[in-house]
């Protein structure tokens, strides 16, 4: 585990959310974990590849990714809600890890990452990677936001 | 109006694209992985096609290979929110024709696709 991978995640986090939800996010901690496993019930989870490998989780209340989803898609919510809702938070969380991956590949490296996979409820179990996790909880006006980021390069193995 | 084709696997951004390009172009297909934007690109041929990269089944780098391998002419700008160094040296090696890393700026996707059908002033 590096802490300098948090970095990247905490600027593209900050920005995209900004950017696509006009959300202003500040950090509220830092924790060291065994394993990405989310704390809270709708998690996106994302795998990397390559130049660096693991997992990322994304993970929020039911009510954060319903604000989130009025606030990128205003007068738009479908009757097929939770569609469009899971496909809107996990948009998002492919533009943080797409954006943070920027800066981990560099200028001659290359990241893979899969596209996101969404999980709803607290009763899926789900074997997540073991690999020494830095959980970072965001704050917002429409809630908390927890990046568990389970990354490791070559020369952590 | 020229005709386009938006492929990414998140509805919600084959919603927003289409709601920036709608004025000023027609959509007339969209497709949520590279297989489909394979298929649907030889049956509708539009004018231009928004990629993403990271689709299940076949991604965008594969679907751009294949589809600029059938049809050489076809206009293809990537849209992606992986924008490595590396990956936009391949895409561009494979014939796309411009790289915009999500998130964008709405007036910045049309003003890029509209670039792609300026002809180049005569010398």
């Amino acid at each position: 585990m590096r802490a300098e991978f948090a970095n990247p995640f905490i600027k593209a986090v900050v920005e995209v959310f900004e950017k696509e939800a006009d959300i202003k996010l500040t950090r509220k901690d830092l924790k060291i974990r065994n394993s990405p496993q989310p704390s809270r019930p709708i998690s996106i989870i994302i795998g990397a590849t390559g130049h660096v490998r693991g997992q990322v989780v994304y993970s929020m209340d039911d009510a954060f990714a319903y604000e989130l989803t009025k606030k990128m898609l205003p007068n738009k919510l479908s009757p097929d809600l939770r569609k469009m809702l899971n496909s809107a938070v996990s948009e998002l969380a492919n533009m943080v890890t797409g954006r943070a991956s920027i800066e981990l590949a560099g200028e001659d490296h290359m990241i893979n990452i899969t596209p996101p996979a969404v999980c709803s409820g607290m009763d899926v179990m789900i074997d997540f990677l073991n690999i020494p996790t830095l959980a970072l909880t965001f704050l917002s006006s429409i809630g908390e936001l927890e990046v568990n980021i389970a990354l490791q390069t070559d020369d952590d193995l | 109006m020229k005709t386009g084709m938006i492929v990414d696997d998140a509805a919600f951004m084959r919603m927003r694209l289409k709601d920036i390009l709608m004025f000023d172009f027609k959509i007339v297909a969209e497709a949520e992985d590279g297989e489909q934007a394979i298929s649907l690109y030889r049956e509708h041929r539009p004018d231009f096609v928004t990629l993403d990269i990271t689709m299940p089944r076949v991604d965008g780098l594969q679907a751009l290979s294949q589809i600029l391998t059938q049809f050489p002419e076809a206009k293809v700008i990537i849209v992606s929110a992986v924008g490595q160094k590396q990956i936009v040296f391949q895409a561009l090696a494979f014939g796309a024709k411009d790289f915009i890393v999500k998130p964008f700026d709405p007036d910045l996707v049309k003003k890029r696709i509209k670039r792609l059908f300026m002809t180049a002033p005569p010398k």
